[in-house]
């Protein structure tokens, strides 16, 4: 089994700030609030915990611009945004925050090539760290995934005698130990791998939800949801995005695309007035849709990794978990 | 909570209301819930975990809580505050709602687990001496103790002290991490707005992306339409996913309203709105 211990985890991330290489880990904001932020020693990273953000934001920012123009008389210039992206590593992410990203890869690379989010992609390195404990509200297992789950992440800790087993997952993981091979041991034994979780029932909630677009109980849960859409934000796997023109004087400006999300009115308005999904509960049954119906229809897997953020930050109580249940329930 | 619950049931059967909106115990704590038969009463709860504002639910947005038919709502003393802040605005006529009041002796602060200490008491209630609503139909529940004392530093005052490029240091830093999920407007029991400025797009008044610029707009906005109209519930910090402290701004522009038009948040719907009411002794040296 290979293995690094503490220290030399701090010194990897010296050694990767040393040469330029940007270091992301859960770390604390100014509020004591924890996000994923550039460090530049392990001792700032707050290893273990979950950002209150997810990992998206780093493929997927809340906003970028695309490409900004100039127009002069008849002439319109086009000035385009930079694909490529400077090595990165990410530190620490939960493994849930990791699975998320390799399953938004299909979206995004599905009627076109996103090339910022690839861009990205291409320039990071994921370090998962393996949760030994779930938080309140956390579900991945029910989702088919686990708290030690590998799925999307490049390398994966597993903390082991004070300090971690290292799972090497893809060829750019292989290619980090490598480049700091003296870091790395080979200790004798097994890596502490978890028990796989029971098979989950997604087909049963898929197959329910894919016959009850209409039912109460999406009348019943929307009466509660503030449409705030504080979930989305959160969700490390909601990608829906806007795309807006922004001038920036008479003849400039920048075009741009910002998170946006399915929960409010303006998502679905069309020009005309008209709303298809005009109350909270077609909103949240969207939400719910895309996750467990539409999602695995299209692309073989929900759109869940079980982080339990959306019901964490919920400010009227609503619980994903608990929508799943009562779906099992009645289906 | 027998008393609650014995109320409800009874306003639901003799069909004075048709739903009681009010707390259950939810998978992850109290929430509100909206009990429409009389045999679901037994669902609600009160105790120091329910921090939401209900009166949010009765802003003429929610159309789906309208269509349940004439609500009651439980209040704590705070949150009567709203329901007066939406009579005084005409967003809520008096007798289409029947106000619960419960006895409160202060809630826990976002995050924070039972039982209620100085240190796990809502900041919001660390100098409230309202153990009950003045606004009510009904009053229920025991009297209860006032909330341990937690002593707080201003913040307001400490970000009064800074100099103007320190406070937009602080405010650059705390809003960067606004993703304009716009949580704090929908959770909000005051912005009422059947279409809120910031989705207006003919023309684009606030940019929707959150940049500095957009940002800034959004929140600037948001304060100045809560002058005089905001009743200092929470809602909008404790829905914030990012942690931004949105509290501070409303009560900044609070205290302005306070100092120059003598109004305070009150649970009294006839107390006049400063932004709807004229008085000839209103300060007006800045009209020129």
């Amino acid at each position: 089994m290979k293995t690094v211990t503490r220290e030399n985890l701090a010194a990897l991330v010296k050694e990767l700030v040393a040469k330029g290489t940007a270091v992301v880990a859960p770390a604390a904001s100014r509020d004591g609030g924890v996000d994923y932020r550039d460090i530049s020693t392990l001792d700032e990273a707050r290893l273990g915990e979950q950002p209150r953000r997810s990992l998206k934001e780093l493929f997927l920012p809340p906003q970028e611009p695309l490409f900004s123009w100039v127009k002069k008389g008849s002439d319109v210039t086009l000035s385009e945004v930079r694909t490529e992206f400077p090595p990165r590593v990410v530190l620490g992410a939960p493994p849930c925050d990791a699975a998320a990203v390799e399953t938004l890869d299909k979206v995004m690379g599905w009627d076109y090539r996103d090339e910022l989010w690839f861009g990205r992609r291409a320039a990071t390195t994921i370090v998962a760290l393996a949760c030994t404990a779930p938080r309140g509200g956390c579900f991945c297992e029910e989702v088919g995934l686990a708290p030690d789950s590998p799925r999307g992440a490049d390398l994966l800790l597993r903390a082991h005698d004070g300090g971690y087993a290292v799972e090497v997952v893809t060829k750019k993981g292989e290619a980090l130990v490598t480049a700091h091979a003296a870091l790395f041991a080979e200790t004798p034994g097994e890596a502490p791998v978890r028990a796989p979780a029971p098979a989950s029932d997604m087909p049963r909630v898929r197959a329910w939800l894919e016959s009850h677009f209409v039912d109460g109980l999406w009348d019943e849960i929307g009466r509660r949801c503030h449409g705030c859409g504080a979930c989305a934000s959160v969700c490390p796997t909601c990608h829906c995005f806007d795309i807006v023109d922004e001038p920036e004087g008479v003849c400039h400006g920048t075009r741009r695309r910002h998170w946006d999300t399915c929960q409010t009115p303006r998502f679905t308005r069309h020009a005309s007035g008209h709303n298809p999904r005009n109350d909270q509960g077609s909103r949240l049954r969207q939400r719910v849709m895309h996750k467990f119906a539409i999602y695995p229809a299209r692309f073989g897997e929900v759109l869940c990794t079980g982080c339990g953020r959306c019901s964490r930050s919920c400010p009227a109580g609503t619980d994903l978990p608990e929508i799943l249940h009562r779906i099992e329930g009645l289906a | 909570m027998n008393e609650l619950r014995e109320l409800a049931a009874r306003l639901l059967s003799e069909k004075s209301v048709d739903v009681v909106i009010g707390w259950e115990e939810g998978p992850r704590g109290a929430r509100p819930v909206f009990v429409t038969r009389p045999e679901d009463a037994q669902k609600l709860v009160f105790d120091e975990r329910c921090v939401h504002c209900l009166p949010a639910y009765l802003s003429p947005r929610r159309a789906q809580v309208k269509a349940l038919g004439k609500p009651a709502v439980v209040v704590k003393a705070c949150d009567a505050r709203a329901v007066a802040g939406l009579i005084r605005e005409n967003q809520l006529a008096r007798e289409d709602v029947v106000v619960i009041g419960v006895r409160c002796g202060g809630v826990l602060a976002n995050g924070a687990e039972a039982p209620l200490s100085a240190a796990t008491l809502h900041p919001r209630c660390a100098n409230c001496a309202r153990r009950e609503p003045g606004l009510y139909d009904h009053l229920v529940g025991e009297t209860r103790p006032d909330p341990p004392k937690r002593e707080l530093p201003d913040r307001v005052a400490a970000l009064d002290a800074l100099t103007p490029d320190e406070r937009w240091a602080f405010w650059e830093g705390e809003l960067a991490r606004c993703t304009r999920c716009h949580a704090c407007r929908q959770a909000c029991p005051m912005c009422t707005c059947e279409r809120c400025a910031a989705d207006k797009t003919r023309p684009q008044w606030i940019e929707s992306a959150p940049h500095g610029r957009g940002n800034l707009a959004w929140h600037l906005t948001r304060a100045m339409h809560q002058a005089g109209r905001c009743v200092g519930c929470g809602e909008c910090e404790r829905a914030c996913p990012s942690g931004i402290p949105l509290g501070l701004l409303n009560r900044k522009v609070g205290s302005v309203v306070a100092r120059r038009f003598g109004w305070r948040p009150s649970d009294d719907p006839s107390v006049p709105s400063p932004i709807g009411t004229f008085e000839k002794g209103d300060a007006q040296e800045f009209i020129r």
